[in-house]
């Protein structure tokens, strides 16, 4: 391959990862903070845990690029562009969050709840100092669970211009070009394991007693 | 069902599975609130009181010792002293004070985890947790129940000491009538959520009530005559 044409790709590709990491973070942040806070508030009311786990296994069910398709049409929050696809991700990555954050917190062992509030902890407290230090290890599989899967997810968001290092990816099959569908997929690849390997570090950390 | 406990005193609640000793404990500490009645802490009505302070005033004791996993030993024993602010050198001292009360080598024990200690060192930590705040009742819910027999006796001299070093009020749950006997300054006799009789160790041996004879019936032949009962 020409020098030139070597630099332009890697200067490319260097960009589309760089674009592609702040989707999948803000992306993340996002549903971190939706999914844990209503995660706490589900394991607070009953009604509030139904009503947000079903919500959430529906947005799960249905395929990311139809998802994508959905949220295009729709005023204010549609269209083309990253604000449409951080939408869809954040949708997409709530499940796992929301779902490891209730059952961590339910997990936590019914003889340390009761002692943690038979002396004297405020409820506010009692979630600070045990529930969630305690539930932090499921909370963080949830938290890399949605990471992962959203570092490939966020391929599809080139369909709706949203950049990424699914616009490589997109242009090379089009093209039917292996450099760049490589170029573009052995980037996204290497992300999610870096991911992966960090995430799953945090959580072994986390887990020790 | 109505009963005053004093000061230095131990009053055991006595029945099966199901009679309510558990739930007359969760409403003294106002984890859960009575449908009518009025349940007084030194001459005042707890229900005009607030919860958590409440709870910080009371030492708690369960069966399954309900020590923070992820906390250390001192961390635990501290848990009231800190809630309520004490600066950290105060709750040193009281951690070092009453884990060494306990019988706990506090040098040893202290920045160890839960999940490094035995059952008997567990309940020892939780009792010292319990004493932290000063408080002037404790609750025990079962607490010796899930130890073996030897740790159980000493647990049971250890809290006989405690009780006079602290002058301390007690509640304390039990469906062992032997540890009963062994603690008790009266006991409480409770059937179906109701008080059945309330009396003091020697008397109990006298009940004819059905709860009473059953509890008497698990004594082994001979005990209470050669016990001079």
């Amino acid at each position: 391959m020409d020098p030139t044409i070597l630099k332009i790709l890697l200067k490319e590709v260097g960009d589309l990862t760089l674009d592609h990491i702040v989707l999948v973070a803000v992306s993340c942040g996002l549903a971190v903070l939706i999914g844990v806070g209503v995660g706490i508030a589900g394991t607070r009311h009953p009604a509030t845990r139904r009503i947000s786990v079903a919500i959430a296994s529906v947005l799960q069910t249905i395929p990311s690029l139809a998802l994508f398709g959905f949220l295009l049409p729709i005023p204010l929050i549609g269209g083309i562009g990253e604000h449409t696809a951080i939408l869809c991700l954040v949708l997409y990555s709530l499940l796992p969050i929301l779902r490891n954050t209730i059952v961590g917190i339910a997990s936590v062992d019914l003889p340390v709840r009761e002692a943690a509030v038979a002396m004297g902890m405020t409820d506010r407290q009692l979630l600070r100092l045990v529930e969630l230090p305690l539930a932090a290890p499921t909370i963080l599989a949830g938290i890399r669970i949605a990471l992962v899967t959203n570092i490939g997810t966020a391929v599809i968001a080139a369909v709706i211009g949203a950049g990424g290092l699914g616009v490589l990816i997109f242009r090379g099959v089009a093209s039917v070009n292996t450099m760049e569908i490589l170029a573009g997929a052995i980037p996204a690849a290497i992300l999610a394991l870096l991911a992966d390997g960090g995430m799953s570090l945090l959580e072994r950390r986390m887990a020790r007693p | 069902m109505s009963f005053a406990v004093e000061r230095g005193e131990t009053l055991v609640l006595l029945g099966q599975s199901g009679s309510g000793k558990t739930t007359a404990l969760r409403l003294i500490n106002r984890m859960l609130d009575p449908t009518g009645g009025t349940i007084c802490l030194e001459g005042r009505d707890i229900s005009g009181l607030d919860p958590i302070e409440l709870r910080r005033s009371i030492g708690y004791v369960i069966q399954d010792f309900g020590l923070m996993p992820h906390w250390t030993v001192e961390e635990n024993v501290a848990l009231v002293p800190r809630l309520r602010g004490w600066d950290a050198e105060r709750q040193r001292r009281r951690t070092q004070e009453l884990l060494e009360q306990v019988g706990l080598d506090h040098g040893a024990i202290a920045q160890r985890r839960p999940y490094e200690l035995s059952g008997g060192q567990k309940q020892r930590v939780a009792v010292a947790r319990a004493l932290a705040g000063g408080p002037g009742l404790l609750l025990f819910d079962e607490p010796f129940g899930a130890l073996d027999p030897v740790t159980r006796h000493e647990m049971q001299q250890q809290f006989l000491t405690l009780r006079k070093q602290y002058n301390v009020a007690s509640v304390f749950v039990t469906h062992d009538l032997l540890e009963a006997m062994a603690i008790a300054t009266r006991i409480a006799v409770l059937e179906r959520g109701k008080l059945e009789a309330l009396v003091s160790p020697s008397e109990f041996v006298l009940l004819r009530t059905p709860v009473a004879r059953s509890f008497l019936d698990t004594l082994p032949e001979g005990l209470l005559n050669g016990r001079g009962c």
